[in-house]
């Protein structure tokens, strides 16, 4: 079990938690609020930025992935709407959106807009396809007629073109809301040094979030319970602080997001378990050094098990669309 | 739900709305408001 996990995560294209698990909470609760949300499975976009070699064939087959991973995580059909971009692209008149908004902007603001794409800023070679994409960002919040757009906040610029764009051609202006990206397990310092942001602080976030091409780095929906525990016990987490420590952000980004208390569980020896109703309470227990970070380590991953149980028993189910992933990956 | 309420659930463990008045407004203005959260199809965060 621990080996097939391990080979998985060496497998570019599966979900991370990252996207499965804050992207997933925040959808769910705007569904609650009354919204018609739709997933976009960006299969152009990824073309574009050259995901599997820009083979359009994979990049549907990592789509279906996807669509699978949120179907897992309680975003079923009947729920939310799933949207391929190539469902819009083959409307002749989303073209010419993309163009409308392609002439109220510059070549330098998208090339701007594009470290979205997780790409160094200084990069000088980049493919002319790149500048439509945020054009075409901006083209699908019109075309699919939407008031709130979402994304992480490396999105930031993208969506600020948008509404831009918008504004000036009269179609409206989208609002723009935007989430933390979650850190990967090396933490702050564990990160590339690309800049990705002219503002220096948020490159850092950016770079340091969990992205797939660091697989020791990152947590995916599919790990194993003790593949887990085993990236977790790496993870860096200094201890009493909090600032930079990825495994004290996952209490504040993920064990909180059902409003249930949540208990930290310890060898008596060292004080027996600890109850925490908020995150806040958490972080300063943390800081005032009453919990241990291997104490800290083990309940996540013990709480990230209990969170994942859901989409490891859909897969175990529906296993076809992980082994077409695999295969995809081996080939 | 109120709209106090909604606007609670919409924004909560988000680092920014641009802008919180606009959101409000879509909120009183729609019941159901179309939203859109867009994924490349890798492991890569949210687009």
């Amino acid at each position: 079990m621990l080996r097939k996990a391990a080979t998985l995560a060496r497998l570019p294209g599966m979900m991370h938690i990252g996207t499965g698990l804050v992207c997933a909470a925040k959808i769910k609760e705007m569904v609650q609020a009354g919204f018609h949300f739709v997933i976009f499975l960006a299969d152009w976009h990824s073309m574009i930025n050259n995901k599997f070699g820009g083979d359009m064939e994979k990049i549907e087959t990592a789509g279906e992935y996807f669509k699978h991973c949120f179907t897992a995580l309680g975003l079923t059909e009947d729920k939310v709407e799933y949207i391929w971009a190539s469902e819009l692209a083959s409307k002749p008149n989303y073209w010419e959106r993309v163009i409308r908004i392609a002439k109220t902007t510059t070549a330098q603001r998208a090339m701007r807009a594009l470290p979205i794409m997780g790409r160094d800023m200084k990069t000088q070679e980049v493919e002319t396809a790149s500048l439509f994409y945020p054009c075409m960002q901006a083209a699908d919040i019109f075309e699919m007629n939407l008031d709130v757009a979402c994304a992480g906040i490396d999105q930031r610029k993208a969506h600020v073109l948008a509404r831009e764009a918008g504004e000036k051609l009269r179609w409206g202006k989208p609002v723009a809301l935007h989430t933390p990206m979650l850190m990967g397990l090396a933490g702050i310092q564990g990160s590339d040094k690309g800049v990705y942001d002219e503002d220096s602080k948020l490159s850092a976030v950016i770079s340091a979030k969990m992205s797939k091409s660091k697989p020791e780095n990152t947590i995916l929906l599919h790990d194993s319970p003790e593949l887990i525990e085993e990236k977790l016990r790496r993870a860096y987490c200094p201890q009493r602080i909090v600032e930079g420590n990825p495994v004290i952000e996952y209490y504040r980004l993920l064990a909180f997001s059902k409003n249930k208390a949540v208990i930290l569980h310890r060898d008596r020896k060292y004080g027996g378990d600890l109850n925490f109703s908020t995150y806040r309470e958490v972080e300063e227990a943390y800081k005032r050094g009453e919990i241990h970070p291997q104490d800290l380590k083990a309940n996540m991953a013990r709480i990230l098990t209990e969170i994942l149980s859901g989409v490891r028993e859909y897969f175990d189910k529906n296993p076809e669309s992980l082994e077409q992933m695999q295969k995809l990956e081996a080939r | 739900m109120t709209q106090e309420q909604r606007f609670e659930l919409v924004t909560k463990g988000t680092l920014e709305i641009i802008q919180p008045a606009e959101l409000q407004r879509v909120l009183e203005e729609k019941k159901q408001p179309r939203a859109y959260w867009g994924f490349e199809c890798s492991g890569k965060q949210p687009r």
